[in-house]
């Protein structure tokens, strides 16, 4: 598989980690609840770790020689940069979409 | 149901009722109704008076909006009944009216002589005539619904003489006029007690004071026909003690009588005799609650062991379950279905489970099971309990904090933002309620019981729907607490939603979801739509179970 769709699917995936762990961490009551400021760091934090992740899985899944290689390591970059898009992009619209779930919190 | 409803609380067990009925309306079980409330005392510093005056007036408050006219019937949400507050107290307090014989001016006049031979016939000369009535009657029956029936007739005599007359007797005429008004739909429900004090003096006289009252005041024009409207009492016989007066305590000729708990029982079954027998009680009462409490009475003397409390500010006896068990026979009153206006009272009681010791209760024992009346009290008042952990525990309301403004916040976080307008301090009246029905710390981290607390306390070690984890006082056990597991019966307790969630989540899940239906409420101010709002996560969280 080329990383113009392994890597959005990477940033797909840590969007769905991302979603997870938001949904995991509770509710809090009292006058300064700390659960939205929570979730808002879990995106952002795998927003930041995506790239590296999506580039480790680049690396792991390149052809070991040849043209093969050098086509995969080309297109690394510009699957990275649609990884953070579709990761940002989807992120976005199913924190809009989803106003009043956890994730809404995300923006 | 077209009937218009009245309850008057006499005296302090009167007020303590009251208080329980109010917490009643609040939890939602009084749907859609108007009910105008009269309290009646002799005593105006009455701590219990006091209390549930405040209380009420803080409900008013939570439901009034702009207008400040606490508010119109809603349907289906807490807070649902609306209340409108009246108060009369008989003055004693100046020298010319502190005692029988000042007040009914016995030397007085051309019947003096007979008066006086009258009067010494029935009211001790040395002590009844001689105490001070600003405590009330002092368990003295046969003064109380004299004086009692005479108050009331005084005040009519005032108001249609015209000229100043006190806001409680204004108050008074308005109660009146209103049940006049409302005549065969009028359903007239009184609290007080049979063992003793105000409301003993006054249940068998009020009737016929309302009416002649009326006569009175309309001058014979308009008068109140007391055998059509429908009038309903509790028969509370004694469940609470004092510490007996000592003769130093009663040297002055102020404090010659003093009431003694040790006869209660006795003033008990005195009063439930005539209430069998005496025909003018048959023929206006229509139903007649037989409340008591088998077991060893209360002793109230926890704050005051070396003193008997005759009356005033520091009487503010803790709640019982016999009041709620009498609130619910006022529910009861309200809501039958087949009550006559014509033939005899009915005299009716519940009886509870009783094992090892101790009660224990369940909501048909209070309401009975009619079209799953039970099941509402149930969901009822574990869904306003549900909200007093929310609020006083979660959000931290019970230790100072603010717990609405926090579920405010919370509905904000999630992007349901209509209820900005709502102000802080209307958010602080609802904490404040929550204290009073729940619990809350005070300034020195004493841990202080609201109602509910009370109530429960009082069957201890007998039980009635929660589990004893719903009664946590230690600030630990608090923290544990889980909102929806408040129940004894596995099968009312929520659903989680999921591995590492509680039933908080489930809550707020649930309140942020849904979209409240104004016109099923009959909410008109955003206030109103808040506390619908919150009530409808609660009832959606408890159908998830």
């Amino acid at each position: 598989m080329n990383n113009y769709i392994l890597l959005p699917i990477v940033g797909i995936a840590m969007l769905l980690l991302a979603a997870l762990i938001s949904n995991i961490i509770k509710f809090e009551g009292g006058a300064n609840p700390k659960d939205p400021g929570k979730r808002r760091f879990v995106f952002w934090l795998f927003f930041l770790l995506n790239p590296a992740i999506a580039y480790a899985v680049g690396l792991l899944t390149s052809p070991e020689s040849g043209i093969k290689k050098t086509q995969h390591m080309d297109s690394l970059p510009v699957g990275l940069a649609i990884g953070v898009v579709v990761y940002l992009l989807i992120g976005f619209v199913i924190s809009k979409v989803m106003k009043t779930s956890k994730v809404g919190h995300w923006f | 149901m077209a009937d218009k409803l009245f309850v008057i609380g006499i005296g302090g067990t009167g007020m303590r009722c009251l208080e329980s009925f109010v917490h009643l309306c609040a939890i939602g079980m009084f749907d859609n109704q108007e009910i105008n409330v009269l309290t009646l005392d002799t005593d105006a510093t009455n701590g219990n008076l006091e209390r549930v005056r405040k209380l009420i007036g803080l409900y008013s408050d939570i439901k009034s909006g702009a207008t400040k006219d606490g508010g119109t019937p809603n349907h289906n949400t807490f807070f649902s009944a609306k209340l409108n507050l009246y108060g009369f107290n008989t003055d004693y307090n100046s020298t010319s009216r502190s005692t029988y014989r000042n007040i009914s001016r016995l030397t007085e006049g051309e019947s003096s002589k007979q008066n006086k031979m009258l009067s010494d016939l029935f009211l001790d000369n040395n002590s009844v005539q001689e105490f001070n009535l600003a405590h009330g009657y002092r368990a003295q029956t046969h003064l109380g619904s004299h004086l009692m029936y005479h108050g009331i007739i005084e005040a009519a005599r005032n108001l249609a003489a015209g000229g100043d007359v006190s806001s409680a007797e204004r108050d008074l005429d308005e109660f009146i006029q209103k049940i006049s008004k409302a005549g065969e739909e009028a359903r007239v429900f009184i609290f007080g007690s049979v063992f003793g004090g105000t409301g003993a003096s006054s249940i068998p006289v009020i009737p016929t004071a309302l009416s002649d009252a009326m006569k009175v005041r309309s001058q014979g024009k308009s008068p109140l026909d007391v055998t059509k409207v429908k009038f309903g009492s509790t028969l509370l016989t004694e469940y609470f003690s004092f510490k007996k007066p000592d003769q130093a305590e009663m040297s002055t000729k102020a404090n010659s009588v003093i009431a003694d708990s040790s006869f209660f029982p006795l003033n008990s079954q005195a009063a439930l005799q005539f209430y069998q027998g005496d025909p003018t009680v048959q023929n206006v009462y229509k139903r007649l609650y037989h409340v008591g409490w088998p077991l060893e009475s209360k002793s109230m003397d926890k704050n005051n062991p070396n003193k008997t409390i005759t009356g005033g500010a520091t009487q503010k006896n803790p709640c019982h379950f016999v009041e709620l068990v009498c609130a619910c026979a006022a529910f009861d009153f309200f809501n039958a279905d087949n009550l006559k206006a014509e033939g005899k009272a009915e005299y009716l009681f519940r009886t509870g489970e009783f094992e090892n010791g101790a009660f224990n209760f369940k909501a048909s024992d209070l309401v009975g099971n009619q079209k799953n009346i039970d099941e509402r009290l149930i969901d009822k008042l574990g869904a306003f309990l549900s909200l007093a952990h929310i609020t006083l525990t979660k959000n931290e309301a019970g230790f100072g904090n603010k717990g609405f403004a926090g579920l405010r916040k919370q509905l904000e976080q999630n992007n349901v933002d209509s209820y900005s307008t709502v102000t802080d301090k209307e958010l602080d009246q609802l904490d404040e309620y929550m204290r009073l029905f729940g619990y809350n710390f005070d300034s020195s981290n004493n841990f202080q019981s609201g109602w509910i607390y009370q109530v429960r306390e009082s069957l201890q070690p007998g039980n009635f729907i929660f589990a004893n984890a719903a009664f946590s006082k230690s600030i630990k056990d608090l923290k544990d607490l889980d909102v929806g597991k408040l129940y004894e019966d596995e099968n009312y307790h929520w659903e989680k939603g999921g591995v590492f969630s509680d039933t908080y989540q489930t809550f707020v899940k649930s309140l942020t979801k849904l979209s409240l239906d104004d016109g099923a409420h009959l909410v008109n101010h955003t206030k109103e739509k808040f506390i619908a709002h919150l009530h409808d996560g609660i009832m959606a969280s408890q159908s998830n179970r």
